[in-house]
């Protein structure tokens, strides 16, 4: 059948599809964002069972509910996974070799239930590992607010 | 679930890095193919699901080309965006509503077409963890890797030994992508490193292909020649993967406990005879012996060491090869319900185990595993 019957490479064009979403981060990552700005660090709560997530959802799964209380939590937390990363992936998809490996980390914060995934300073890393979000309230970028997380002590 | 469904035919195309052809031509090498071995025509057909991804395939409705080769031109079709192990419990369900006989369930991707693990990212939550850019299926991979080594003492050694038993058992199943006969643990460990524990050869490689499937009523498969009937079907979903304990495969556990109850399965280790699960990455085959009541919690490296899982074991895993053979995006879930059929039949060739009645297959759709599929298949 057809999937053999060709000897040559079949032509390849490159097609773009580049659909532009106009998303609004929506008013928990907003507050989560504008917190930052502040330096603080807000986290928002499950009036229901309690669970505290960070970064905020909107909605808590286990209580079908609307996760709408505000907390206020420290900027220290604990590493629940790590990972050393060799390689990042590149704008094709292609995963390429970075010059200085780097660590990426779960980090819980005290008082949250869920993890925030950032980059880690400095070349070693394990779980249990006690660090502090390294914040950054100038930032332009509010994607940059919070720049990384540093091991503390 | 007795005798009600029953998998009467399948086929798969070979797993290629570069297929050199349409997925319409795939699709209808797999569909063709599947209905010959059922011993049907397109005629016969009255329902049928596909498995695709308008992502993957690079436009929206992606199943609207597929109305050719997927024989459903003027007939009862929809499509399931995940897994094909997914795909067959929506014409699973089809079936035992009654109103149909022959399902044709058929899943495709071409990794040639769509850039790497792009796709992955894109399925991130788009406000924070997408822009952020380090959070990725292999990197996210990697974070779950290092909990259950954590939380287990498993090590790279153990996760190398699953990749190396899998790449083994590739070499004797002839449409795999990707074997390595005779391999270990060194060789692996050898790879190049990506995001750590997770190194090139931990990964399953992601290709070209088409499966497909016919599946038949109770009524229908009765006439059929060799039926291997669905015993038990369970799935669930978890949370979001920053959001849920990652050492352990929860919604895998679920799945399998609604599965065995369906199935009559009270002790999973001495009632499956083989099992084919869907490891996009070695460590989640450690996780799903736990899961899927293999062993006990924690306890997947141990019973790895143990041989039970290798080809001679008392319970093989990924026979085949698994996902580490060959990962196709929306089939590879699919390929393992094929591979078990066909361990149940005795159809395996190179790669049949040794008295397989009661096979497991086990697919999953999204970031370390948040949703997972299991089937339980028996023979007469
Ligand atoms: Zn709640």
């Amino acid at each position: 059948m057809g999937a053999k019957a060709a000897k040559d490479p079949v032509p390849r064009v490159s097609i773009p599809l580049n659909p532009v979403f106009g998303w609004t981060v929506g008013n928990w990552m907003e507050n989560f964002f504008d917190g930052m700005k502040e330096g603080k660090i807000l986290g928002s709560r499950c009036p229901d069972c309690g669970r505290v997530f960070l970064p905020p959802r909107m909605i808590c799964e286990r209580c079908f509910a609307k996760a709408d209380e505000w907390v206020e939590l420290p900027a220290t937390g604990t590493v629940q996974a790590c990972t050393e990363a060799a390689v990042k992936v590149a704008e094709n998809g292609d995963m390429v070799d970075l010059e200085n490996p780097e660590i990426i980390a779960m980090v819980k914060h005290d008082g949250a239930d869920t993890c925030i995934t950032a980059r880690l300073e400095g070349a070693d890393a394990s779980i249990g590992m006690r660090v502090e979000a390294v914040l950054n309230p100038g930032a332009e970028n509010v994607l940059d607010l919070l720049a990384a997380y540093r091991p503390m002590g | 679930m007795e005798k009600e469904a029953a998998i009467i035919g399948y086929a798969q195309t070979p797993y290629e890095a570069d297929s050199n052809c349409s997925r319409e031509l795939l699709v209808l090498q797999a569909t063709r193919a599947a209905l010959e071995a059922a011993g049907l025509k397109r005629e016969d057909l009255d329902t049928i699901v596909t498995a695709n991804n308008d992502y993957l395939d690079g436009r929206t409705i992606s199943n609207m080309r597929l109305v050719e080769p997927a024989g459903s031109w003027r007939k009862n079709e929809s499509k399931v965006e995940m897994d094909g192990a997914f795909a067959l419990l929506y014409a699973l369900t089809r079936i035992l509503s009654g109103d149909h006989d022959i399902a044709l369930v058929v899943a495709e991707s071409q990794a040639s077409v769509y850039g790497g693990i792009l796709p992955g990212i894109m399925m991130l939550d788009p406000t924070f963890d997408r822009q952020r850019w380090l959070l990725n299926e292999v990197s996210g991979a990697a974070l779950q890797a290092s909990a259950y080594m954590d939380a287990s003492g498993v090590s790279e050694e153990q996760i190398a030994g699953v990749a190396a038993k899998n790449l083994d058992n590739a070499a004797g199943n002839p449409l795999a992508l990707r074997s390595l006969p005779g391999a270990d643990a060194a060789k692996v460990m050898a790879s190049r490193p990506l995001y750590s524990p997770i190194r090139d050869l931990m990964m399953a490689p992601l290709c070209d292909g088409a499966c497909a499937l016919v599946l038949a009523s109770g009524k229908a498969a009765a006439k059929a020649e060799k039926p291997v009937w669905i015993k038990g079907v369970g799935f669930a979903h978890d949370s979001y993967l920053t959001e849920r304990p990652l050492e352990s495969m929860n919604s895998l556990k679920l799945a399998a406990g609604s599965c065995y109850a369906q199935a009559g399965i009270e002790d999973a280790a001495s009632q499956i005879d083989l099992a084919e699960v869907h490891e996009r990455f070695a460590h989640e085959e450690l996780m799903s012996y736990e899961a899927l009541g293999f062993c006990g919690p924690l306890q997947g490296g141990a019973f790895f060491d143990s041989g039970a899982t290798r080809m001679d074991g008392k319970l093989p895993v990924n026979a085949s090869g698994g996902a580490m053979g060959a990962n196709v995006d929306c089939g590879a879930g699919l390929a393992r319900v094929i591979e078990a059929a066909m361990q149940v039949r005795g159809d395996a060739g190179k790669h049949q185990a040794k008295g397989v009645k009661t096979a497991l297959a086990h697919g999953q759709t999204g970031i370390c595993a948040q949703e997972n599929i299991v089937y339980v298949l028996g023979g007469e």
